[in-house]
């Protein structure tokens, strides 16, 4: 049982890293490509197995992407793919008892947010160009303020959420296994179950607002 | 424990990566993939549209080609039915004209025969007269006026008792 919020560090090159959550990461991201491999390793037409899955994940976020973002969008359907695939795998490797959520550490979130904003800002700029910075000051650009205000609270608000909700299920988790005696599983296994549901709507929320973001850049403005 | 550090550096190099490997991995090969079907499945609807139509105006071609059929063999059953109709009322015809003619063969022979018969039988009542006659009238009548009184007699027999044989 690991003490909550101590969290193990290494020292490289000056430089401190989370080697928990590093190696998490790395597991969720073998678990990814494992499944990728498994999918793609034997394509058929008609599809089987692991290819359903990963069809089927893939063909939802077209839809989304589609819907969402117009005709650029398909452009960036392998970083949704792979940011909804590594989110859902980190987020559910953490309910297995002794691994934690590379998304229980706020410098995966945080790291992924900021990619998202950082991305959105240059499609944005690479697109529309001067419109997309005018967009800041409309209606008046004394909203330059409010709407600064909003830019940054998009990577905070999205980094947070799922941080929180990962890292609180995973201390309820141990909170609910030490309260409880070993013969009361029911708390617990319930909490879990919930945690795997929460595990799954984070996922598919964190991709939802990044493709939304995304959108503002990407589509094209039928007022253009 | 919220606590910023490098960690985050390495956190966007490793979902960076993880996208690149993915996109290489996974996602191409499914979208390719995903496009062929569709291409497929548009190609399949397609030509099963095609095949429809063809099978479709086979169909027609057929139709018409039963109708003709159809129409030419009555054409061929009535020109068989006025054929063996006209060769039936020929052959009826022939019948008849071949029965018309053995009557009025066996008519005209079984007159000849009659006539013959009478003839015969007229000769033959003579020649039976005259030796009756002969020896009933004696010597004083001559043969002429034998002969005439007997053919007399005859032509009154002939007109009273044979008159329902001619």
């Amino acid at each position: 049982m690991h003490d909550i919020g101590v969290r193990e560090t290494i020292n490289l090159f000056g430089l401190t890293f989370n080697i928990e959550t590093l190696k998490m990461t790395w597991l969720a991201m073998g678990i990814v490509i494992l499944i990728a491999c498994l999918a793609t390793r034997n394509l058929k037409v008609v599809p089987q197995g692991w290819q359903n899955f990963v069809e089927m994940i893939i063909l939802w976020l077209h839809d989304q992407i589609d819907a969402m973002m117009g005709r650029r969008g398909r452009m960036l359907a392998p970083f949704i793919v792979g940011l909804f695939m590594f989110l859902l795998a980190s987020n559910l490797i953490g309910l297995v008892p002794l691994m934690a959520s590379p998304t229980n550490d706020l410098n995966t979130t945080l790291g992924l947010a900021l990619l998202v904003v950082t991305i959105v800002h240059v499609l944005g700029l690479y697109f529309k160009g001067g419109h997309y910075i005018a967009h800041f000051f409309q209606p008046t650009p004394v909203f330059v303020v409010i709407n600064m205000i909003e830019e940054i609270a998009k990577p905070i608000t999205l980094a947070f959420r799922l941080f929180g909700n990962i890292l609180a299920g995973e201390i309820l988790i141990i909170v609910l296994l030490k309260l409880m005696p070993i013969w009361m599983p029911i708390p617990s296994v319930c909490w879990l179950a919930f945690s795997i549901f929460i595990s799954c709507v984070q996922a598919v929320i964190f991709t939802m607002l990044s493709m939304a973001y995304l959108a503002n850049a990407v589509k094209e403005d039928h007022a253009e | 424990m919220i606590e910023i550090n490098a960690t985050i550096i390495a956190q966007i190099l490793n979902f960076l990566i993880l996208v690149v490997l993915l996109r290489a991995v996974a996602y191409k090969p499914v979208a390719r993939l995903l496009q062929q079907r569709s291409d497929k499945i548009k190609g399949d609807i397609d030509k099963a549209e095609a095949d429809r139509k063809a099978a479709e105006q086979t169909l027609e071609q057929y139709k018409v080609q039963l109708a003709d059929a159809h129409k030419k063999a009555q054409e061929i059953v009535d020109k068989a039915a006025l054929t063996a109709r006209q060769e039936h009322d020929a052959a009826v015809e022939e019948t008849r004209k071949e029965i018309e003619r053995m009557k009025q063969t066996a008519q005209a022979e079984i007159e000849s025969e009659r006539n013959r018969a009478f003839e015969d039988m007229k000769s033959q009542i003579v020649t039976l007269s005259l030796a009756a006659a002969g020896k009933v009238v004696s010597k004083n009548i001559d043969t002429k006026e034998n002969d005439k009184l007997v053919n007399d007699f005859i032509a009154k027999l002939d007109k009273d008792m044979f008159a329902d044989l001619k």
